[in-house]
């Protein structure tokens, strides 16, 4: 756990986002805080509207009322990438990778535009010896660093997912969301990409979408329990797991669970 | 996109190729084959730029003949100046004009293009040609109308000599833009455009979670496109001169998309290998037979079906299998195939010709073939080649089913070894 | 006044014509998800197989034949074709009924020739239906409204009303879930893509004597009704509708015009027209006047 002040500046805020597709509304009157440097966990049951709001977030729909700030600054309804070039980098959960690309060049394409070589066409990427530097890195902490010129779409699932985490952190971006990283992994792969999770994101802000307990409870700082589009309860993990109506909505199937964690 | 893992290996490549270039006239010799290897020169540095877009961008264009034939504009209008003398220009750097002109175009229609992307970029692709080729059409002034704009290639004081009168000349100008425009493509290939390019036709989604705007990477490839279209638009007027709003016709623009499909698109060689072939069926097919489209059009649509990396493809897939030496257990059930398809292709062009010869008005009705005549009016004829053509695709579905059979249990044994 | 309202009649029933092509193309789109390159081409072969029944024959007997051969020759492409290529991709199935195209212009070429053919209106529909003030209009145009209104109002009937038509509807947006509830969801796309031949080939036979009947008009009429289609927003009936309207009224009336801006004529310029129209709308409303599904 990172020592994140109570009450420091906040990386990512929702203020009272709402967002309905047509007349369903998904999500309700959001209000959420962020706090630079903490790992903060969204948990809630299937259909509350997690991947919505990490959508919002980074710009992959448009709310349809409210506010979001990224380190004070608003990012409503711009551009995945304009949003991405502002510090904010996420995970897919469904895998979104390059797939005809080499493992090499799917993380090279999450570091270009940080290192600032843009839309460049005058320059050997090759030559590139930053961009090189970075890459390697990542692929390393990832542990995909013998799998470098394989073809991407030729990994297995877990090596992907790897992968997946690899590209987001490559630009170096201070915010990173993801998207179930550990979703159908085995519990060794589980525990492998729980300690990946935890080296990249030292120092940064981590906000996380998990349905696997054990890993909520051993990585985050802070946890919101989100349940038909709105937040039922924010507070860190011991708070959580002795609040009354969490249980009640979530946690009480899942109890012997957490005793294992 | 594939490159060589060597780079000895891609230097020699790229040495054999200047040398291919500065050899071929002298191989095939002749002035027809001069012209072939003129034309096939252009249309590989207009492949090439149509596959930045497709096979690198993953953007389907209908109307990419509109920069070519624009830059083609630019340049006879230039050229017609420098023969009045009102400008002093070199000839040998009017590639340079046309690829500015097709760039300028690029940066005016690539705005609007690059606004969708996938079928819709098609079609709009497609409605820009027909605007440009009707506007064409709509001011003779400044397009020549239908007959279009002529000019001389030799004009002002020779260069080094060379006042590229003859075809000759004109071939070794077409060569070398093409070997610095291939290798000028191919070096955008490896820059971060390049890369961003293929990352956004891969999954334009992700690009845009990496912080890339997708539809800026798409039409600054569009752009750098349109400037090397320009270049062999150029080409095009320096070796016919003569530009024509046919330059700018849908025509063109198909016959591109022909020539690097059936090339390859998936590899950066496949354009080249299909702009050769392309040349070799309009200009040599079409002195033989008035179905030469028809032809070209069925190979097109089979390569579609079951080729769709194209030519290129074909021969990057026997490299795994050259390398471990069993080629040759190949050779057989290939040699079958392709026997198979030759009596299936004779079928139907015995076919096809007697159609010709009975709804051409005037021509004979009679098909000679190896000595034997065939009345077209006769049934006995319609099912000779019918039952040829149906027995050559039967032969090619078994000779294929055992291509198969062979691959299959090659490729195991292949992999099981290197597991 | 009255050119006024024959040429609003005029261009009403083109535009018609027009909706009938673009409509079996936005239904293919939105059923299977490919665009139809070749649709004009079965245009093409409803007028030829129109011309060929009607003088063998006769017209009326050709209203009823051409476009089920038409129809029946969109059913083999779909299956021995299309397909095959389904599982290369989108793109993979544009070039194909792209190929296509250019086979079918050949073939035609070849049988018939590269001169048009004389695809007559029939006596009895040749003549004036109703004169206003002095100009006619002719039987023929009202006859084309009539199929066109007649085949579209089936198509909705059948659409909506049918058992067949639910399948379609539902295989639109779930094909594999209507597969497993048993129907046979490549038989329906089949059905649906020789439906859109058959369609495209009835405009063929009542638009080919109205117009002309040569190899071009497949790549003349091709285009206008792609620019249509994204006009209209792709995958919407409506848009498809509204568009072709506006285009086939625009095209009757700047050719019949007389006006001229710095000594260019609107009827020269008139071929240009639609693409502007949709160059101009990709700037302001890239997304089309409807649009729903991005292709």
């Amino acid at each position: 756990m990172s020592a994140a002040p109570r009450d420091g500046p906040r990386a990512i805020e929702l203020r009272d986002v709402h967002k309905s597709f047509g007349t369903t509304k998904i999500i309700q009157g959001v209000s959420l805080a962020v706090r630079g440097g903490e790992r903060h966990a969204i948990i809630g049951p299937n259909g509350a509207g997690k991947s919505t709001l990490f959508n919002l977030i980074s710009g992959r729909y448009e709310v349809s009322a409210g506010r979001i700030l990224l380190h004070g600054a608003d990012i409503t309804n711009l551009r995945p990438f304009e949003i991405n070039r502002q510090g904010l980098s996420r995970s897919f959960q469904v895998t979104n990778i390059f797939h005809n690309m080499s493992v090499y060049e799917n993380i090279r394409c999450g570091a270009l535009w940080s290192a600032g070589y843009r839309y460049s066409f005058w320059r050997r990427v090759g030559g590139l010896k930053d961009v090189q530097r970075r890459t390697e890195e990542v692929m390393e902490r990832i542990g995909l660093a013998r799998r470098s010129s394989v073809l991407a779409g030729t990994l297995t699932y877990a090596e992907q997912r790897a992968l997946e985490i690899g590209i987001t952190i490559a630009g170096g971006a201070s915010v990173i969301l993801l998207d179930e990283p550990t979703s159908g992994m085995s519990r060794t792969e589980t525990a492998q990409v729980v300690e990946l999770v935890r080296s990249i994101t030292q120092g940064k802000t981590l906000l996380m979408v998990e349905h696997d307990m054990g890993v909520v409870f051993g990585l985050a700082d802070r946890i919101s329990v989100l349940v038909y589009g709105e937040v039922l309860a924010t507070g860190t993990p011991e708070e959580i797991r002795a609040n009354a109506a969490v249980q009640e909505a979530y946690l009480g199937a899942l109890h012997g669970e957490t005793a294992r964690a | 996109m594939k490159y060589a893992p060597l780079y000895l290996g891609r230097w020699m490549l790229w040495g054999a190729s200047a040398l291919l270039f500065a050899v071929a006239p002298h191989v095939f010799k002749g002035g027809f084959a001069l012209t072939l290897l003129t034309q096939m020169g252009t249309l590989i540095i207009f492949a090439l730029s149509y596959n930045m877009l497709l096979g690198q961008g993953g953007m389907l264009s209908f109307g990419h003949a509109v920069y070519s034939g624009l830059g083609a504009y630019g340049v006879v209008h230039v050229l017609n100046f420098m023969g009045k003398g009102s400008l002093v220009f070199p000839v040998s750097l009017l590639p340079l004009v046309g690829g500015l002109a097709g760039l300028a175009f690029g940066l005016l229609f690539g705005y609007v293009t690059t606004r969708r992307a996938g079928t819709t970029f098609a079609l709009i692709s497609l409605g820009i040609g027909e605007m440009v080729f009707a506007c064409v059409l709509m001011f003779p002034g400044l397009f020549g109308g239908e007959a279009g704009i002529s000019t001389n290639r030799v004009v002002g004081q020779p260069f080094l000599g060379l006042s590229f009168g003859p075809a000759l000349q004109v071939y070794y100008l077409v060569a070398a833009w093409c070997f610095l425009s291939m290798a000028a493509m191919f070096a955008l290939t490896q820059t971060p455009l390049g890369r961003m390019a293929n990352a956004v036709r891969d999954n334009p989604e992700r690009a845009e979670f990496v912080g890339y705007n997708t539809q800026r990477v798409r039409f600054l490839q569009l752009v750098l496109s349109s400037f090397f279209a320009g270049v062999s638009g150029a080409l095009s007027c320096i070796n016919f001169e003569i530009v024509s709003a046919e330059n700018v016709s849908a025509i063109r623009s198909g016959g591109v998309l022909l020539a690097t499909y059936i090339g390859g698109v998936p590899f950066f060689f496949g354009p080249i290998i299909g702009a050769i072939v392309f040349v070799f069926f309009v200009v040599a097919l079409s002195g033989f037979t008035r179905a030469w489209l028809l032809y070209l059009g069925l190979f097109f649509v089979l390569m579609v079906m079951y080729a769709p990396g194209g030519i290129a493809a074909l021969i990057v897939m026997q490299f795994p299998v050259i390398r471990a030496g069993r080629w040759r257990e190949l050779l057989g059930p290939y040699a079958l195939a392709a026997l198979a398809a030759l009596v299936a292709l004779a079928g139907l062009i015995g076919l096809v010709e007697m159609v010709y010869r009975l709804s051409e008005p005037g021509a004979s009705t009679v098909l000679t073939v190896l000595g034997v005549s065939f009345d077209a009016r006769g049934a006995a004829s319609w099912f000779t080649f019918a039952a040829v053509l149906a027995a050559g695709l039967a032969a090619l579905r078994l000779a294929a089913r055992r291509v198969g059979e062979r691959w299959s249990a090659l490729q195991l044994e292949l992999q099981s070894r290197t597991a | 006044m009255e050119f006024f309202l024959v040429q609003t009649l005029n261009g009403i029933s083109y535009g018609l014509l027009l909706f009938m092509l673009s409509s079996g193309l936005t239904l293919v789109f939105s059923l299977m998800g490919v665009l139809n390159f070749a649709h004009a081409s079965f245009y093409m072969l409803g007028a030829y197989f129109a011309y060929q029944v009607s003088v063998k024959i006769g017209f009326w007997p050709a209203l009823v034949v051409a476009p089920l051969l038409a129809g029946a020759l969109g059913m083999l492409v779909e299956r021995f074709g299309l397909r095959q290529v389904h599982k290369h991709g989108h793109v993979a199935e544009l070039l194909f009924t792209f190929g296509l195209a250019y086979l079918i212009e050949e073939a035609v070429h070849l049988i018939w020739g590269r001169a048009a053919v004389e695809y007559r209106v029939p006596v009895e529909l040749d003549g004036p239906l109703f004169h206003i003030m002095g100009s006619q209009y002719p039987i023929y145009r009202g006859f084309m409204m009539l199929v066109s209104v007649a085949m579209l109002v089936s198509i909705w009937a059948a659409l909506t009303r049918t058992r067949i038509g639910l399948v379609i509807q539902a295989a639109l947006t779930h094909p594999q879930t209507v597969e497993a509830l048993g129907h046979n969801v490549p038989r329906v796309f089949m059905l649906v893509f020789g439906g859109g031949a058959a369609l495209a080939g009835l405009a063929g036979v009542i638009g080919g004597n109205a117009f002309v009947t040569e190899p071009g008009m497949a790549a003349a009429v091709g285009p206008i009704i792609f620019v249509i289609v994204v006009v209209g927003g792709m995958g919407s009936l409506a848009g498809a509708f509204v568009a072709s309207l506006l285009i086939g009224c625009m095209q009757t009336f700047a050719v019949s015009l007389d006006w001229s801006l710095a000594g260019i004529s609107i009827a020269q310029v008139a071929p240009v027209l639609p693409y502007l129209l949709m160059v101009l709308l990709l700037i302001f409303r890239p997304k089309g006047l409807m649009g729903t599904r991005e292709g």
